[in-house]
């Protein structure tokens, strides 16, 4: 286990679960168990002055009782959107990133739920590949939670690239900021599978991305899976425009190309900072000395603050461009962005949301 | 506690009771290291800024504080700062040309990417009755173009202007779309 926890809530009805036994068994012994009879009590508890980083260390497990597939949150018609689509397998992170947007989504629940009902999820899947059974499908676990923290604890990626390898329309991705890769050296992903990773410079990450694994050793992780026949993607989003951010990022994508060859990224995607006021105002509370979230934001006409628009573009360009002349094509998206922002930094406007998700699933050229 | 510096937290107190003042930006303004709270106190006397315009100042100041490590009493006596509140004039503008600053300091490269734009708009020389607008703060990549017509043949005339000036409003986009040095 990589990461503290205080205590352990586990659904009276989920106590045989497979989950629950495998996470019982791996816990270490100075954490409590406590089983109690509705987990959503346990999720929404605020405990302490900081009731959003205690609740990281109170890890819930618990039926979930809405679908687990949904379409990306960040989606919304008046951007160029990916495609992606949401499997949430659990809501919280152990990590505590400055920006994250958990802290304004996730504030009036706060406990780290996981769902012990997970197996569920792969009926929706089934459902949804027979009722399109044409189409290609990328479906990531980590949008409200990061895919791969505690899953040493959980195992929950060994029954995922299982399910995921044997069907030829789905991908999985497993979006991450740790190096928490053990599990999936042992499995086969048969090309189903690619294990993402944001990153930020190295000035990002101390300042900001408190308790990941460092820029340096996720890139490391993501050569090691890379070589285990794991597909690998780049999220360079938050992109924060600080005084030396052109250098910093630019940077960056050479120190991923020194270890991932190019034709070897499936994707890589940018998005700018983005907050709305409640966010930022929840962010700056508990982190008012980081310096990372008072750049020259201003706020956009989708009502969250971000770097003012040529700045913001010009940080893009930089990256595609980087990316652009490392001798492959590496498809390469924005997120929360319009179709006229892709068409400044790309050159041209992206495909629909569905045509673009099955390319990226398919790692065909976005272009 | 001094004597000194309780005089002068006293009358912080009775500046931010004067203003009513919220709660919380006199507590912050109190939690300001000493010699940070008196300037600002000498400051929001000479100047007479307003309630709004406290609120404001402490926001913008402590921004700029933590962003570039620096104490508010250094921001508040850099060059920039300290020429406003010793030139003449009335202390209202006084007090409106300190937030400006304050702003332009808080936003250093918006206030120059701005600058530029509004330079290269006024270049175009486009007559009465056609404007270019910039997105509010240079917060989305798009231009608008205002025409105010009250005959048929001004909008041949307007549609004429910019055409012939279409490059140079080309450019203009680009620089929006940040394809110049920010």
């Amino acid at each position: 286990m990589k990461f503290d926890l205080d205590a352990v809530f586990i659904e009276q009805g989920e106590r045989e679960s497979a989950l629950a036994r495998r996470v019982v068994a791996a816990l270490p012994e100075r954490v409590p168990v406590e089983y109690i009879a509705d987990g959503r009590e346990a999720a929404r508890a605020r405990v302490g002055a900081d009731p959003f980083d205690a609740g990281k260390r109170r890890m819930v497990l618990m039926r979930r009782r809405a679908p687990f597939l949904m379409s990306c949150p960040a989606g919304s018609a008046r951007f160029a959107c990916c495609g992606y689509l949401v499997m949430v397998l659990a809501s919280n992170c152990p990590m505590d990133c400055s920006y994250c947007f958990l802290q304004e989504f996730v504030a009036d629940n706060p406990g780290f739920q996981v769902f012990s009902n997970y197996a569920d999820s792969f009926d929706e899947l089934e459902r949804m590949i027979h009722s399109t059974p044409e189409r290609h499908f990328r479906i990531g676990t980590g949008e409200l939670a990061d895919s791969l923290a505690f899953d040493t604890l959980t195992g929950l990626t060994r029954d995922l690239v299982g399910f995921f390898a044997a069907r030829d329309t789905l991908t999985l991705e497993l979006k991450t900021k740790t190096d928490e890769i053990e599990n999936l050296l042992a499995l086969d992903p048969r090309g189903r599978v690619l294990v993402s990773w944001t990153l930020s410079p190295e000035k990002v990450w101390r300042t900001c991305e408190h308790r990941t694994a460092s820029p340096a050793a996720r890139i490391a992780a993501a050569r090691r899976v890379m070589d285990a026949g794991y597909r690998v993607a780049f999220h360079f989003d938050p992109m924060i425009a600080y005084d030396g951010a052109e250098h910093d990022y630019a940077e960056l994508i050479d120190n991923v190309l020194d270890v991932i060859p190019a034709a070897q990224i499936g994707f890589f995607s940018i998005g700018g900072l983005r907050m709305t006021p409640a966010l930022r105002a929840a962010a700056r509370r508990r982190w008012p000395a980081d310096p990372m979230l008072l750049g020259e934001d201003v706020l956009a006409n989708d009502g969250r603050l971000r770097a003012f628009t040529p700045l913001r573009l010009k940080l893009y360009r930089i990256l595609a461009e980087r990316f652009a002349r490392a001798g492959a094509k590496v498809p390469g998206y924005l997120c929360m962005e319009s179709a006229s922002v892709h068409e400044r930094v790309f050159g041209v406007a992206p495909a629909n949301p569905a045509a673009t998700g099955e390319r990226l699933a398919l790692g065909q050229d976005l272009r | 506690m001094t004597r000194v510096a309780s005089n002068r937290d006293d009358a912080i107190r009775a500046l931010a009771a004067a203003r009513h003042l919220p709660d919380s930006h006199r507590e912050r303004w109190l939690a300001l290291e000493r010699r940070s709270r008196g300037a600002f106190l000498e400051l929001a006397e000479s100047l007479r800024l307003r309630t709004g315009q406290i609120v404001i100042a402490l926001d913008l100041l402590g921004e700029i504080a933590v962003r570039e490590n620096k104490s508010a009493a250094d921001i508040l006596t850099s060059p920039a700062l300290a020429r406003i509140a010793q030139r003449a004039g009335s202390a209202p503008s006084r007090a409106r040309a300190f937030i400006e600053a304050l702003r332009a300091l808080r936003f250093p490269r918006l206030g120059e990417a701005t600058a530029r734009l509004e330079d290269a708009i006024g270049e175009l020389r486009l007559p009465r009755g056609i404007s270019i607008v910039l997105p509010r703060e240079l917060g989305s990549d798009v231009l608008t173009i205002k025409f105010e017509l009250s005959r048929a043949s001004d909008l041949d005339r307007a549609m004429g202007v910019v055409t012939e000036r279409r490059a140079a409003i080309a450019r203009i986009l680009a620089m929006l779309g940040g394809s110049d040095e920010v």
